[in-house]
């Protein structure tokens, strides 16, 4: 396995995995595409940075500076981190004072919920992708679509019985409910894509493994996992994802407590006795993006030098 | 699989033994359905909490005995599913049989009565039967749009230059995006007053633009900002699958000089090709569920209504649990058979390869 | 604060010392009670909290805490009716929508307190002095009834908002006159003597392109002279077009008449499908994004604020957003006056409309104790002081002696309309139906908004749901 070794490799100059290369052609080419392809959520982290009473102008103000006079004055914005502050605590009523909107708990509720309830499927859902890859059930096809069924349903269908569920056993509002409620709703994902992954690896390694008398536990963990990294970071990510943005049932099942941001967002949308606080929701969504955004760009490394653990495939 | 040595004898489907996980989950299942049809809701739920232990131990034991790691490995995953998705599931399924309002405390057996209400009635099944198109039109448009944009996406990604993780990690951000905030701005960026689109047409015509205010221009936007949101959903798995393939190979074929074509066909194709089906399926699936970028940006409007949407304000806004979920069913059912079309496809592609 | 009150306060605070020693002496008499209650996340309900823990002393001497739940707006309906349907029993208490009453007082959700009301005269009296409009509206179930389940929380009317600035402007006005023979209304009494036709004017006379003219300065944008909900959403069409429906002497249907009323024939009736077409006509001096359906109260209200239009109507529950310069750009230029009228045979203008706001209500699993404390707390909210305070803050009173006070149209400029405004509201209906009646009807209204429709077919549409749908129900016979 290569490792990067000088920093330019790790800031992707080189090439760090099995796959060919392009020049700097194909940067300016991938550049302006992913740009362009960008340009959406830009406009949102721009508007991030506006006042209320600017953000809507027509011509769009889309810069912070004039740039020394280049760029007229129609289009620059007086930048500001007001919306920012206004997260966390801001004047509930008109000519109030600054309180606490309880933006930081629901920012811990959602890292917390997302984070555990991923890692709890990923664990559940590798296990049981491996099951079904290496040792097929009879009907192996049906569970799997069974499964497969669980997500098929809109969630307004299956949410009147949970909310009784969850309320027979107390669940309702505590953490333990939404992150198993969360566990369970990224298990089919996660095994669907884990096992195509397990599905793709070459079983002569693992049979070497086994007429040495590896154990099946060794096989699993020695072999067969550090195959699939590239899967579990992708399927992590996808999962996290997901789950980040989950909002029929934390709405419905998070008390205000364990409520999460994607729910309290919407206070930004239609809320204080006004429509859409333009800033505002900017804003929270910004500082909403920036750990799943980190996280996928840590994972993104492991999941792009694709498997190049020195099996021969195929 | 060769591993598999089993030691002991597979039980006959009605052989009562510790390890008889059918019969277990043939036990579960009628004894959970009976509880939820005869019992109070918080009886009913502990007996099926019952059962799915029992399924699982069954499970277990089964496993233990015959040295069957497959049914070890796949034991907690059932289990969670079962207590989180298919219990509730089956227990809307028992409920579209009844007449039965949540906001009410009468509750009555009925048949299949809400079934043909929701497919025959001759005030509500046009409605369903509409939407239901709607939806087909959406699955349709936003799956290709996703699939083809995702698919060159991926290929642009495909090879090392310099720069590639910073530009890819932007290309990912929108499926980073609540969906509510992204439907919020995307009805900005095609506000006819405000919106950017309508600003940079109005830079060549003059007049305000106005998107939405016809079937054609809504769906276009609907469908435009769905698939901007979950086009990287594809990239990234077949970029996966992509970057998998050994480059040994491509430099084999290179010698060969195989054509471009061929290359691909023979050599990247079969990698991809279980994560390709896997995208189409996830995001198809998805597709049909799509209600919120229709709440933010048409509330339905100008032939925009999707039958997830129509399910939300039957089942929620109007309490009619029962109905909505008969529409429900009879929606899965169009799904399952949708994607057992999909797997037999899949599954003949890869026999014949 | 008043001498009076303070000596009331004073009053209060030793009875609590006294009843806290006579407690700690015998038993454990004060006792600590905990509503929890749901409200929509917004400045009336923030306020309600904030007086409630500053100044809410309860007269039992209990330590009453309110545990309110802050739910956004566009999800409160969801969220408290899943609470409430599910089971959970969370909520002693909780703010609705007036027309919601039905739904969840018919499923045994919500509580009839009259049995509370008539064990304390005080609060009877105070039942007494609230707005016949309001009270219909958001205490009776069925509507006009005796049952009583609801109290005001934040009372809302329809209002005209104005862009001074613009409808002042002398040359505005002399080609206003020149141009339609009448004077462009500037003040708040000329807005309250508009009828449709001259806010037509308004709407035609204003609708320039960018470059224009207005009020002597060229446009950078284009302008509008009027807007008004048209919106599929929840109710953002049939609050206003209720108003024009019942101004040209057509009914909805009507719930007071069950089991005799009638909806094909009334809902569609010649007056109503007039009201209908009058409501549509004017959609085309509006901005265009009425056109795609999704002109909702808050987008007329943005549009208003963005100084987009030159009046809007829209509810006061809206207005603080457009005094608030941080939040509107035309915070200094502001006139409001009632919204138009009709002009009757007898040439006085008739100005029904429907109301808005929310009442707040009790659950049916509250003890004994959380419901006379509840009720006390009911009684606070709605007394003059209070009332009188929550009117400075932002909010709105219900409340006779309070609104009819002379300071009370000194709190906020669109209170100098309030007081005529509420003799002139109506309120759609009551029944459990309430959410299919509306989403049907919202579905076709928003057909004739988008131009798939005329206001015939749309009506007689409207009329043949609701017929079969009542009828099957037994509301119609």
């Amino acid at each position: 396995m290569s490792k990067a070794t000088s920093i330019w490799e790790k800031l992707g100059f080189r090439k760090a995995s099995g796959v060919s290369e392009a020049g700097w052609g194909q940067t300016l080419f991938a550049g302006i595409i992913s740009l362009i392809y960008f340009l959406p959520v830009l406009l949102i982290i721009i508007t991030s940075f506006k006042l209320q009473t600017e953000a809507l102008s027509i011509p769009p103000k889309f810069m912070p500076t004039n740039l020394f006079g280049l760029i007229p004055d129609a289009y620059v914005f007086s930048p500001t981190l007001e919306n920012y502050t206004s997260v966390f605590s801001r004047a509930m009523t008109s000519g109030g004072v600054a309180e606490n909107t309880g933006f930081d708990r629901y920012f811990f509720n959602s890292i917390m919920i997302a984070s555990v309830s991923v890692l709890l499927a990923l664990v559940i859902g590798t296990l049981a992708a491996f099951g079904f890859s290496r040792y097929p059930l009879k009907g192996n096809d049906t569970y799997l679509f069974v499964i497969l069924t669980t997500r098929m349903l809109p969630a307004i269908v299956v949410i009147i019985p949970i909310i009784l569920m969850f309320r027979v056993t107390g669940l309702s509002g505590s953490y333990l409910g939404i992150i198993m409620l969360y566990t369970a709703f990224n298990l089919p994902f996660t095994i669907w894509m884990m096992k195509s992954f397990f599905d793709e690896l070459s079983l002569d390694v693992e049979d070497a493994a086994r007429l040495d008398g590896s154990s099946g536990l060794k096989v699993f963990f020695k072999i067969c996992l550090p195959q699939v990294l590239a899967g579990l970071a992708a399927t992590f990510v996808f999962g996290l994802i997901l789950t980040w943005n989950e909002f029929l049932f934390a709405l419905l099942l998070t008390g205000i407590d364990t409520r999460t941001v994607p729910v309290a967002m919407s206070q930004a949308v239609a809320g204080g006795g006004i429509g859409v606080l333009w800033g505002l929701l900017a804003a929270i969504e910004t500082l909403f993006l920036i750990p799943v955004f980190f996280v996928t760009f840590f994972l993104q490394d492991h999941l792009l030098r694709g498997v190049t653990f020195g099996t021969v495939k195929r | 699989m060769s591993a598999i040595t089993p030691t002991t004898p597979v039980p006959g489907l009605f052989e009562i033994q510790a390890h008889n996980w059918k019969l277990a989950i043939l036990v579960g299942l009628i004894v959970s359905v009976l509880s939820m049809f005869a019992l109070p809701p918080e009886a009913a739920f502990w007996i099926t909490g019952a059962m799915a232990a029992m399924v699982a131990a069954a499970f277990v034991v089964n496993a233990y005995r015959r040295h069957y790691y497959g049914g070890l490995l796949v034991a907690p995953a059932i289990a969670v599913l079962f207590v989180m998705n298919i219990f509730p599931l089956l227990w809307s399924l028992g409920l579209s049989f009844f007449a039965y309002q949540s906001n009410q405390q009468t509750i009555r057996f009925v048949g299949l009565t809400n079934y043909t209400k929701v497919l025959t009635d001759s005030l509500k099944a046009p409605e369903n039967w509409a939407n239901l198109t709607n939806t087909a039109m959406f699955v349709v448009l936003t799956v290709t749009a996703q699939m083809i944009v995702g698919f060159l996406l991926a290929l642009m990604f495909a090879k090392q230059f310099p720069l590639r993780k910073y530009l890819l990690i932007l290309v990912l951000t929108p499926m980073m995006l609540s969906v509510v905030a992204a439907g919020v701005f995307f009805s900005y960026y095609y506000d006819p007053t405000f919106g950017l689109l309508s600003y940079f047409i109005r830079l060549f015509t003059g007049e305000q633009f106005i998107l939405m205010d016809n079937k054609a221009g809504a769906v276009a936007g609907i469908v435009f900002a769905d698939a901007w949101m979950w086009s990287p959903f594809v990239m990234l798995l077949v970029l996966a699958g992509l970057v998998s393939v050994p480059k040994y190979l491509y430099e084999a074929a290179a010698i060969d000089r195989v054509s471009g074509w061929r290359r691909f066909w023979s050599i990247t194709f079969p990698y991809i090709r279980g994560l390709l089906m896997l995208a189409l399926l996830f995001r198809t699936i998805e597709a049909f569920k799509m209600a919120d970028l229709v709440i933010l940006l048409t509330k339905g409007g100008n032939g925009t209504m999707t039958i997830s949407y129509h399910l939300i304000r039957i089942a929620n806004e109007q309490n009619k649990t029962s109905e909505g979920a008969a529409i429900s069913y009879v929606m899965l059912f169009i799904v399952i058979v949708l994607t057992n079309l999909y797997l037999y496809i899949a599954n003949r592609r890869t026999e014949g390869a | 604060m008043t001498a009076k009150t303070k000596l009331q306060g004073l009053a209060t605070a030793a009875g609590f010392a006294l009843a806290l020693f006579v407690g700690g002496a015998t038993t454990a008499s004060a006792e600590d009670v905990t509503l929890h209650m749901a409200v929509p996340d917004w400045p009336p309900t923030r306020i309600m909290k904030k007086y409630f823990d500053e100044q809410y002393k309860p007269p039992s001497g209990n330590k009453v805490i309110l545990d309110v739940d802050f739910i956004p707006w566009p999800d409160f309906y969801t969220r408290v009716n899943a609470s409430l349907t599910s089971g959970e029993k969370k909520y002693n208490m909780s703010v609705a929508d007036s027309q919601w009453l039905g739904a969840f007082v018919e499923g045994g959700y919500f509580r009839k307190v009259n049995d509370y009301i008539e064990a304390d005269p005080a609060l009877a009296k105070t039942m007494a002095d609230i707005h016949p409009s309001f009270y219909n509206a958001y205490s009776t179930y069925p509507y006009t009834s005796k049952n009583i389940y609801g109290f005001p929380q934040f009372p809302d009317v329809l209002v005209t908002y104005g862009r001074k600035d613009i409808l002042c402007d002398a040359g505005e006005q002399a080609a206003f006159l020149a141009k339609f023979n009448s004077k462009l209304p500037c003040t708040g009494e000329e807005i309250d003597a508009m009828d449709w036709t001259a806010f037509e004017n308004v709407g035609k006379f204003f609708q320039r392109k960018k470059g224009e003219m207005l009020a002597g300065k060229p446009l950078d944008d284009d302008f509008y002279g009027i807007a008004f909900q048209a919106g599929k959403g929840y109710d953002f069409s049939s609050m206003q077009i209720n108003g024009f429906i019942w101004q040209e002497g057509g009914d909805i249907w009507d719930e007071t008449k069950i089991p005799d009323g009638k909806a094909e024939g009334v809902v569609n009736s010649p007056q109503a499908i007039k009201g209908l077409a009058h409501y549509l006509s004017l959609i085309q001096y509006m901005p265009p994004v009425a056109k795609t359906g999704t002109m909702d109260i808050f987008k007329s209200d943005e549009l208003f604020r963005e100084g987009k239009v030159a009046m809007n109507i829209d509810w006061i529950g809206l207005g603080e957003a457009s005094l608030d310069p941080k939040t509107s750009k035309v915070s200094d230029k502001l006139v409001f006056g009632l919204p138009p009228g009709t002009k009757g045979a007898d040439g006085k203008l008739v100005r029904w409309n429907n109301l808005g706001g929310q009442p707040f209500v009790f659950t049916t699993w509250n003890s004994d104790l959380q419901n006379k404390e509840g009720m006390e707390f009911v009684k606070w909210w709605l007394s003059p002081a209070i009332q009188n305070q929550f009117a400075a803050g932002g909010g709105q009173s219900a409340v006779k002696s309070v609104y009819s006070d002379p300071k009370y149209v000194t709190y906020r400029p669109w209170n100098r309309a309030w007081a005529a405004a509420l003799d002139w509201q109506k309120d759609v209906w009551h029944v459990p139906q309430f959410f299919e009646l509306l989403t049907q009807q919202q579905d076709q209204f928003d057909l004739a908004i988008t131009g798939k429709q005329d206001a015939k077919t749309t009506l007689d549409n409207v009329a043949k749901f609701q017929q079969d749908l009542l009828s099957t129900a037994g509301l119609i016979k």
